[in-house]
C-alpha cells in the first residue's frame, strides 16, 4: 500500500499513514468545508489497510486542536473502525496528544476514551516547552 | 458630490452596532471563504484582547457551527458554476459581548415547513444538561450519516455543548413558506 501524506492547510491538519510503519498521524486544526471529502480517502485506505495487519501493532498519534462537528463525525467513524479491528483481536493504539490547559481537546480525549474496550486509547497531555 | 448624511447615516449605523458590544457582525450572502476569514479575524481580535484561550476556543467553535449552517440550510441559497463549485447562502451572523460574556448569534431564512421540527430539536436541547448534551452528541456522532444532511444535526449540539447557558432561540413568520430563524448562544 502507499502512504498518504497531506500537508496541512489552514482548514485541514498535517495528515501522515504510513502502511509500512504502520502508523497514521493527524495533527492541526480540522474544519473543512466538505469533512467527508477530506477523511474520505484516509477511512477507505484503512479499511484496505486494517484486515492485512497482522500480529503488528498500528499506532495512531492524534494531535488535533480544533476539529469541528462534521470532521468529529468522521474521526468517530475512524474510531469504530478502529475498535472493530482490535475486537477482532489486532493490536491498535491510539494516543490523544493535547495541550494539558485546552478544556475542549482534554474533555473530547476522556469522551472517546469511553468507547474502546479493546483498542489501547491514551491520553497524552503535550509538554510545554 | 458630498452628501452632508452619508458620514451621519453610517456612523450611526456603526456606533449602534459598536454600543452593543458587537465584534463582528456580517449580514448577505455567506460562503465558507467568508466563514474562514471572519473566523480568522475573530481570533485574532480575541488573542490581541488578551481573552482566555478556552473561552476564545469556545467562540470560535459556535461560529464555525452556526455559518456552517447558515451555509447548509439557509433557504436563501445561489448555486452555480464559475470554473468551480460555487455556493452562496443568505444569513446574519453577529459576534459580540455583554458584559462578561461573549454572545454568537445567526439568523436565515428556513422554509416555513421545517420550523416546528426545528424548534422541537433546540427545545430539547436546551432542556438537557452538559451530560446529556454529551452523550447525545456522542449517540449522534455514531449514527450513519443521514442523508439529505451534510451533518448539520450535530452542530446544534455542539453549539449547545459550548455554551455556558441554554440556547436562545426565535422564529419570525414571514410568509406563508419562509420564517425567520435566529439562535443565539452565550460562552
Amino acid at each position: 500500500m502507499e502512504k498518504i501524506v497531506i500537508e496541512a492547510t489552514d482548514r485541514t491538519p498535517y495528515t501522515a499513514f504510513d502502511p509500512h510503519a504502520r502508523h497514521l498521524l493527524l495533527r492541526g486544526e480540522s474544519y473543512p468545508e466538505d469533512a467527508a471529502a477530506f477523511f474520505g480517502p484516509l477511512q477507505q485506505a484503512l479499511r484496505e489497510f486494517l484486515p492485512q495487519l497482522g500480529g503488528d501493532t498500528f499506532v495512531v498519534d492524534l494531535e488535533l486542536s480544533y476539529f469541528n462537528s462534521s470532521s468529529a463525525k468522521a474521526l468517530m467513524n475512524m474510531f469504530m473502525l478502529l475498535e472493530q479491528t482490535a475486537a477482532a483481536g489486532r493490536s491498535i493504539r491510539i494516543i490523544w496528544h493535547f495541550h494539558p490547559d485546552d478544556d475542549t481537546m482534554a474533555e473530547f480525549g476522556e469522551d472517546f476514551a469511553e468507547d474502546f474496550k479493546h483498542a489501547g486509547f491514551a491520553l497524552c497531555p503535550i509538554q510545554a516547552e | 458630490m458630498g452628501d452632508s448624511m452619508l458620514a451621519q447615516d453610517y456612523y450611526d449605523f456603526h456606533q449602534g452596532l459598536a454600543g452593543k458590544g458587537i465584534i463582528l457582525s456580517f449580514t448577505g450572502y455567506v460562503s465558507e471563504g467568508i466563514l474562514f476569514a471572519l473566523g480568522d479575524a475573530l481570533r485574532q481580535k480575541m488573542a490581541l484582547d488578551e481573552a482566555d484561550a478556552n473561552i476564545t476556543k469556545k467562540v470560535f467553535s459556535i461560529f464555525v457551527e452556526q455559518v456552517q449552517n447558515i451555509i447548509r440550510y439557509s433557504a436563501e441559497k445561489v448555486e452555480g458554476n464559475l470554473g468551480k463549485r460555487v455556493e452562496l447562502s443568505s444569513g446574519t451572523i453577529t459576534v459580540g459581548r455583554e458584559g462578561e460574556r461573549f454572545f454568537v448569534v445567526c439568523g436565515n431564512v428556513i422554509r416555513r415547513e421545517d420550523a416546528t421540527a426545528l424548534r422541537e430539536r433546540l427545545s430539547a436541547l436546551a432542556a438537557m444538561s452538559k451530560d446529556e448534551l454529551k452523550h447525545h452528541y456522542k449517540e449522534k456522532l455514531k449514527e450513519p450519516a443521514e442523508e439529505q444532511s451534510r451533518g448539520g444535526s450535530i452542530g446544534l449540539i455542539e453549539i449547545a455543548r459550548r455554551a455556558s447557558a441554554p440556547i436562545q432561540f426565535d422564529f419570525q413568520e414571514i410568509d406563508d413558506s419562509a420564517a425567520f430563524f435566529c439562535l443565539k448562544a452565550y460562552i
